[in-house]
């Protein structure tokens, strides 16, 4: 069971001749495989995670546009309703200071014939009491 | 029965212990069944490689799955015991170690050797012969002094009186200790499952023993993962060692 011959050099030999061998086509090319392998999945990943931040910064640059256009139109519409109200308070009071003045107007010319009719009026009372004085005065003078 | 197991050339199932295939190589005896099955191990690790690594994709399929899965756990293996910075040059060492013993034990414990008659001994795992467990450990105590002799020259000798001198003789006797816990651990777990599953055969054929060969499949592979992660760890203490102490001091 323990006889030592020249079985034991020969099987150290051959062992470190399959090392060597096994390291030419066995280690060598399947860690080169291995490794190229993890190269490629990092380098892969690296590209992945970089467009993925590139997709990333650019959806935050579309909604960043997307909230400058909508208060940009927010803006615009709210100018242009201010516009409208002015302008249509400014009709309003233009026609209303119109009426007025026509209504001023008419007013004037209503004292007026007012206050002709009225001299016209009171020119022929005097005539008609001087009339009558006259008549009742031609009576006592008698 | 009992007559059978009184008998001192007991055959054990005709498992023949100690009986070796010899090879005669220039006035040199080597055990022949030893290197047949090694071949074959060496064989199929090396067919294994070259169908895994023959067109490598980038997405692995089949049998580079499959080698790529055993790369990886080796190199855990490695990386475990001699750190991120240090094990690449070591992976090849300690990751031929796990599969060569893997291999080997697996091949013991799955092939029916036994159909194959040699003229004297039998085919089995090559593990299961102390040459080359122990060829084996004397490698990984090579390769503990060849890391600590390259990383710090001569002061790996400090790592025997580093913290006190007075540890001296056990340090140095750990030396010997190392490869020998090494190859008789493996030796010993081989060869005892391989006799277990041999004898419970012969007491008691067909389904008995098939608990016992899965256990012996489980320790194998056990085996072969604290061979590996063993040497790895005998690697980093030399690489290692006393290093930090010496910053301090």
């Amino acid at each position: 069971m323990f006889d030592f011959d020249a079985t034991l050099p020969l099987m150290a030999v051959q062992f470190l001749l399959l090392t060597a061998v096994m390291n030419v086509v066995f280690y060598k090319p399947l860690m080169k495989a291995i490794e190229d392998r993890s190269e490629y999945i990092r380098a892969n990943e690296a590209e992945a995670r970089e467009r993925l931040a590139k997709a990333e910064a650019l959806a935050q640059q579309y909604q960043k546009e997307l909230a400058e256009t909508r208060k940009q139109y927010q803006a615009t519409i709210a100018a242009a309703q201010a516009d409208a109200q002015k302008l249509s308070a400014q009709k309003i009071a233009e026609a209303q200071q119109e009426a007025q003045a026509q209504r001023e107007q008419a007013q004037q010319e209503l004292d007026q014939q007012k206050q002709e009719a009225m001299q016209a009026l009171e020119q022929q009372v005097e005539s008609l009491s001087r009339q009558i004085l006259d008549k009742l005065l031609a009576g006592v003078s008698l | 029965m009992l007559s059978f197991l009184a008998t001192p050339t007991l055959p054990l199932a005709s498992l023949e212990v100690g009986h070796h295939f010899y090879w005669q190589i220039g006035g040199l005896k080597v055990h022949g069944q030893v290197f047949i099955v090694s071949w074959i191990v060496i064989g199929i690790l090396l067919i294994a490689s070259l169908l895994a690594t023959r067109n490598i994709q980038r997405i692995p399929s089949g049998m580079q799955n499959l080698m790529e899965y055993a790369l990886e756990f080796v190199r855990e293996i490695a990386k475990n015991q001699l750190g991120e910075k240090e094990y690449r040059p070591w992976l090849p060492f300690i990751g031929t170690l796990f599969l060569f013993i893997f291999v080997s034990n697996w091949s013991g414990a799955l092939v029916p050797w036994k159909l194959i008659k040699l003229p004297e001994g039998e085919l089995a795992a090559p593990t299961n012969d102390i040459n080359t467990t122990v060829a084996l450990a004397l490698l990984v105590s090579l390769a503990y002094f060849y890391a600590g002799f390259s990383k710090k020259g001569l002061g790996y000798f400090g790592k025997y009186i580093q913290p006190t001198p007075v540890l001296l003789p056990i340090a140095i006797l750990e030396d010997f200790t190392k490869p020998l816990s090494l190859s008789f651990r493996l030796f010993g777990n081989i060869l005892a499952d391989e006799l277990v599953v041999a004898v419970l055969v012969l007491l008691v054929p067909l389904f008995v023993p098939l608990p016992v060969m899965l256990l012996g499949l489980f320790t194998s592979a056990i085996q072969a993962l604290v061979f590996a992660t063993l040497a790895g760890a005998y690697i980093h203490e030399a690489l290692e060692g006393h290093g930090e102490e010496h910053g301090e001091h």
